[in-house]
């Protein structure tokens, strides 16, 4: 049913190609920051026409890569075995570019008034809508305004993999919904009481503040680049940059330019751990 | 040959909307199998269960429109009477086109302003019933009532233009104060056109999606128990087009149902914005007969 919709798209897409060829990319905000950053040079020293663009996150970038609107996807999860059968006429191929880690971010109230750290049951209890107010986790009496990370979000899926072990696993529930990184950050720096999942290097520490895991053991651990590097931090993910089969052409070219050292450093800038720091 | 190719012109036109409800409804086939009436008049929309109710998001679409234009109504025609019954020529112009040039004005610009100043001043002025935050159906509906206020003015200044001079003359020679006559006289007498103006307007209002967007909350099957009850209003909620400006429209993309409701939502909001659209067109052409 939907042929009809591709056979147009790609009609559009090779009258296009056939006059300029941009390289399109679309896909996660948040391995976007340091994409769009090397495409700017990439433009300027290589004349190298790009366009980069952020519909629909991660899931909007494997989709438009597997639909062929796109040549380049960024993604900030692992493409799923289920991505895959979508489309099993397109090789999709990862490439690790760095890696992030998901926060738990609260406004200013909450962080003043004593929450600095949450167990994975109590950050369940809130999801399911058991807990709803500061006060049952040690903070002071304020309703908990929890704002979910829209599904097909990277972010989302982290924390949902971390607290269920899958997105299907994830109970429904409905809350208030947040797309980007900026306007999740905004909207809980502008609420009290509020609660959202957000990207770490996104949690400056002036309006937003990331809590600490709570493990079971009684230790907290704050999602510092150490903790990440060292995956004692439970929730970070990698960011790929998505291709269809081998990257070449200038889809090769943007992609080792984000290897390089340069590219790397840009990774750095944005607050994501380079690959070596991974090592 | 003008009535050949006027014939012509009209039938493209309507193909083209035939062609276009044709293929909404094509497309959202497996979801009206799928749940049937429910789809309309459910209340839980769980995509990874496969569960469709898009009842939370017509009555959120519905709702915040009625507000924005209980909101905008009376400021609107308000504003007419006033350009219409006492400005002199030349002002008169220039208060319209300036009302105009609001009207084009891209909703994007007017969601913008709405993160910056509406969500805050909601949230603070409704302090007192503990709203959870700025992102409420009210903030929407405030937002929308400025969007569609040059509408309404417009159209309503047309419509009080309309009436004829002479039957004013008649109701002061009659005795008649010229509020009394705007009142009794001109009001009533342009009543179909001012009611066509808040039509169209509301159809405006019901279709807006990037403004209401990023101030509604989007918050799923926020149905409350009481329909007509204020307090749901100081909640977050979901309208169609904030539903459709989602990122559900991505994901459901490659699954034929999860598509077909998306679809489905974008053929409820058609249907509602067409009836408006038509119900005022009419409304308002009826008052030149």
């Amino acid at each position: 049913m939907k042929n009809a919709f591709l056979f147009a798209a790609a009609l559009a897409l090779s009258a296009l190609a056939a006059c300029a060829a941009p390289l399109k990319i679309n896909g996660s905000t948040t391995v976007n920051l340091p994409v769009a950053e090397a495409a700017e040079i990439l433009r300027a020293e290589q004349q190298m026409d790009i366009q980069v663009d952020t519909q629909g996150g991660s899931a909007g970038g494997i989709s438009m890569l597997g639909d062929g609107l796109v040549q380049v996807g960024m993604s900030s999860k692992p493409v799923s075995a289920e991505d895959r059968a979508r489309y099993p006429a397109v090789q999709i191929q990862e490439t690790h570019i760095g890696e992030d880690a998901v926060a738990l971010i609260v406004s200013k109230d909450v962080w003043g008034g004593g929450v600095k750290a949450l167990t994975k049951g109590q950050i369940k209890d809130i999801y399911e809508g058991r807990i709803t107010n500061w006060k049952d986790v040690g903070g002071k009496p304020q309703r908990v305004a929890f704002f979910n990370k829209e599904p097909g979000r990277g972010t989302w899926e982290v924390f949902v993999h971390w607290v269920y072990g899958s997105p299907k696993a994830a109970p429904q529930v409905s809350f208030p919904e947040v797309g980007g990184n900026e306007e999740t950050r905004n909207k809980v720096a502008g609420t009290r009481g509020a609660l959202s999942q957000l990207s770490a290097s996104w949690a400056d520490g002036k309006k937003v503040f990331a809590l600490g895991i709570q493990m079971d053991d009684g230790t907290i651990v704050a999602p510092t680049n150490e903790n990440i590097a060292t995956k004692k931090y439970p929730l970070s993910r990698p960011l790929f940059i998505l291709t269809k089969g081998e990257p070449a052409g200038a889809a090769k070219t943007l992609i080792d330019f984000l290897l390089s050292d340069r590219g790397q450093e840009l990774v750095k800038k944005h607050g994501y751990l380079r690959l070596k720091d991974l090592q | 040959m003008t009535r050949a190719w006027s014939w012509f012109f009209s039938v493209v036109a309507l193909a083209t909307l035939a062609f276009l409800v044709g293929i909404f409804v094509w497309q959202s086939v497996p979801v009206w199998q799928h749940e049937g009436a429910s789809y309309v008049t459910g209340a839980k929309w769980f995509f990874r269960e496969k569960e469709f109710g898009a009842l939370p998001m017509i009555y959120g679409s519905v709702v915040v429109s009625i507000v924005a234009l209980v909101l905008a109504a009376p400021l609107g025609v308000g504003a007419a009477v006033f350009t219409a019954e006492y400005l002199p020529r030349g002002p008169r112009l220039a208060v319209k086109v300036l009302i105009e040039l609001l009207a084009g004005v891209p909703s994007v610009v007017y969601g913008l302003l709405g993160i910056l100043l509406l969500r805050d001043w909601i949230y603070a002025l409704f302090a007192p019933f503990d709203l959870l935050s700025g992102d409420t159906l009210l903030t929407a509906a405030v937002l929308l009532a400025v969007m569609i206020l040059p509408t309404i003015v417009t159209l309503s200044d047309d419509a009080l233009r309309a009436v004829p001079a002479a039957q004013r003359r008649a109701a002061r020679a009659l005795g008649l104060t010229r509020a009394e006559a705007i009142l009794h006289i001109a009001l009533p007498q342009a009543r179909r056109g001012l009611s066509a103006a808040l039509l169209l307007a509301m159809g405006r209002a019901v279709g807006e999606t990037i403004a209401v967007f990023l101030v509604v909350g989007r918050q799923d099957n926020n149905l409350p128990e009481r329909l007509l009850s204020l307090r749901p209003l100081l909640e977050s909620g979901q309208t169609l087009t904030s539903k459709l400006g989602s990122s559900e429209t991505n994901i459901g993309y490659g699954d034929p149902l999860h598509w077909a409701a998306i679809v489905g939502l974008g053929l409820i909001l058609l249907v509602l914005t067409g009836a408006l659209t038509v119900l005022g067109a009419s409304v308002r052409r009826t008052s030149h007969a």
